[in-house]
């Protein structure tokens, strides 16, 4: 339903987005997340025909977005950030405006009204002029306006911002009621409401698809797992093989707990957590791959601890979205600009790959010294790579 | 043409949905009286016959000092700031349809109040007074002049507002360029230069329109209206599209 390939969009020197290339398909509900000015609203404007592409194509519904235009807008429906409606429009007139505008018959558009009131909860606001109506209601008026003519596809940025966190929870229930039908492309930076609505994520950060996938799969492809143990401070149980070898425990400190959870193979980042029982709890990250909760029991059984809770989960979507944008804020398209021909963008990798080869030869003494210097930028640039392997550095060109 | 016309009667009937339009047209009647029958170069009382000529001296140029400037600096500039513009554009219309669609709609306000100034023919010289024969050939090629005048004048402050995302800026700039553009022809007679007399008199609207109030319909001043506005919408039309690849 939406193609994007390789889009790209240059603001002078200032790369807006850089070769993004994703798929849409028919009745998926998208998030498309990304930090403030990481090329979310510019890739829907694009999509929706509003602003052209520097390079790369996109389609929606079969008609590319360049060559016919007002085909495209006629199969989506879109909400702009901050939904801008005309204020001394009354509700009803200003949907009776879009649906003349759409070419929609007035007896088809009062029945499309049938529905929109009831969707979007707005019955009691229909004859108010917009200008008088609270954000919430006029972000549901421009939802409205997007479903009336019962568009295939939605295209929806930001339809939560300038919203009360009760009106967020409304207008993302909306969403998911009027998802089920219809292939919506939504973007936030609000992670929340993209694991209430929405079964896949893109992520786009610095201009470019960092991550695209369902929501589990992003997080596990950040590689991590959390786990939480709580174990018990004051009392230890006679079962524990240490007490059966007749050595005294006493009840565990927190540093002997961290010690002997730490010893365990592939965990790190330890954290400890504070807990309203008198108990330890730890936070700790476990190796990709592994599932540590059989040594984590087995530790606790032979030193005689209770264990109070063991939880095991993948990174939240927020650790691995925060991973993969990390830096976006300070909006560093530090890249190369203009590379218009891929000619030259060929010739130009290979200078950079010769230029890499001999700084290697250069450092292969100092190797030693570097290593494990930056342990967390290392994990990081790891996670990155794993959950970002359908970006376009990740691709296999 | 639809579409256009969607355009058109959302723009117009926006202008009444505020007291803008009703206080521009109040305030415009009030000076046009003012100016008609008492101001400089003699009252409609002193000239001492059936003519309208004062008005169409006016006229003109209230609707470029006030009227077209206060009308077109919201056209494109507010829909840019507030983002109502990406709404509209979203819609499935043609850029030319927008330009063209805004363009008469403010047109459409304009005329009413040009429209509105024909009470002083119909009152002076039909019914309740008779003021003497009225000559009504330089009437209704005044009128024609004064359209013509208007769907410049107004294409002109449509490329302002297209050009700018500020309604402040668009009106002080049309103001501007509409003033100069009327007042271009003041005083032709004394500029000694025959050249340069000659492109003030071919570029000024004052001079534009006089044959106009005189009875005189020229080609060349309906061509140089029409070049005016046609060119103006095309500017209006490429400033718009400029967002594309800005």
């Amino acid at each position: 339903m939406i193609e994007a390939s390789s889009l790209s969009k240059r603001y002078g020197a200032f790369r807006a987005l850089d070769k993004v290339s994703f798929e849409v398909h028919r009745g998926e509900v998208v998030g498309f997340l990304g930090p403030n000015g990481a090329g979310k609203s510019t890739t829907m404007r694009i999509l929706t025909c509003f602003i052209s592409a520097s390079g790369g194509t996109a389609r929606v519904h079969g008609h590319d977005v360049f060559d016919q235009p007002l085909e495209v807008r006629k199969k989506i429906g879109y909400l702009p950030q901050r939904a801008s409606l005309y204020g001394e429009m009354s509700v009803w007139e200003y949907l009776s405006f879009v649906a003349d505008m759409r070419g929609l018959d007035h007896g088809v558009f009062k029945k499309r009204m049938r529905d929109i009131v009831e969707v979007c909860g707005i019955g009691q606001v229909l004859g108010k002029d917009i200008r008088t109506l609270s954000h919430g209601f006029r972000q549901r008026v421009g939802l409205g306006q997007a479903l009336v003519h019962n568009p295939p596809i939605l295209i929806l940025d930001e339809p939560t911002s300038d919203l009360d966190p009760n009106e967020k929870a409304e207008v993302i229930k909306y969403i998911k009621e009027i998802g089920k039908e219809r292939t919506i492309l939504l973007s936030t930076h609000n992670l929340a409401e993209v694991e209430a609505a929405c079964p896949r994520a893109i992520i786009v950060s610095k201009g470019r698809v960092v991550a695209d996938g369902p929501l589990d799969e992003i997080r596990t492809k950040s590689g991590r797992v959390r786990y939480v143990v709580t174990v018990d401070e004051q009392r230890t149980f006679d079962g524990g093989v240490e007490l059966r070898k007749g050595s005294k425990k006493a009840a565990p400190t927190a540093q002997e707990v961290q010690d002997a959870l730490s010893a365990l193979s592939g965990v790190s980042h330890f954290k400890e957590l504070p807990t309203d029982d008198r108990a330890h709890s730890f936070e700790f990250l476990g190796a990709p791959g592994t599932d540590a909760r059989h040594d984590i029991f087995q530790l606790c059984v032979q030193k005689g601890w209770y264990m109070l809770e063991l939880r095991r989960e993948a990174r939240s979507l927020e650790d691995v979205f925060k991973a993969l944008t990390k830096g976006d804020e300070r909006l560093d398209r530090g890249r190369k600009v203009v590379v218009e021909d891929d000619e030259d963008e060929a010739e130009e990798d290979a200078a950079e790959d010769e230029a890499d080869d001999e700084e290697a030869e250069d450092e292969e003494g100092d190797e030693g010294e570097e290593d494990g210097a930056d342990d967390q930028g290392e994990e990081e640039a790891e996670d990155k790579a794993k959950a970002g392997d359908k970006s376009p550095s990740g691709k296999k060109d | 043409m639809r579409i256009i016309w969607n355009i058109a009667k959302r723009e117009f009937k926006a202008n009444f949905n505020s007291p803008l339009a009703y206080v521009v047209i109040c305030l415009s009647m009030v000076l046009l009286g003012i100016f008609f029958f008492t101001v400089w170069g003699g009252g409609f009382w002193q000239a001492d016959r059936a003519t309208l000529a004062q008005m169409f001296l006016w006229a003109p140029r209230g609707l470029a000092m006030v009227v077209v400037p206060v009308t077109t600096m919201r056209l494109l500039a507010e829909e840019k700031r507030s983002g109502t513009l990406e709404m509209l554009i979203t819609l499935p219309v043609r850029d030319h349809e927008v330009i063209l669609g805004k363009f008469l709609g403010a047109w459409a306000l304009v005329l009413v109040l040009v429209a509105s100034t024909a009470l002083y023919p119909i009152m002076m010289f039909w019914k309740p007074w008779n003021l003497g024969a009225l000559d009504t050939g330089p009437v209704f090629s005044g009128y024609l002049g004064i359209i013509l005048f208007t769907g410049a004048a107004v294409a002109i402050g449509l490329l302002i507002s297209a050009l700018t995302e500020s309604q402040v800026i668009a009106f002080f700039v049309t103001w501007v360029v509409l003033l100069a553009l009327t007042f271009l022809g003041f005083g032709i007679d004394q500029v000694g230069n025959p050249m340069t007399r000659t492109v003030l008199s071919y570029v000024s609207f004052d001079a534009r329109l006089a044959p106009f109030a005189r009875g005189m319909i020229n080609t060349r001043d309906i061509v140089f209206f029409v070049s005016v506005t046609f060119g103006c919408l095309m500017g209006s039309f490429w400033a718009l599209e400029r967002r594309k690849w800005a």
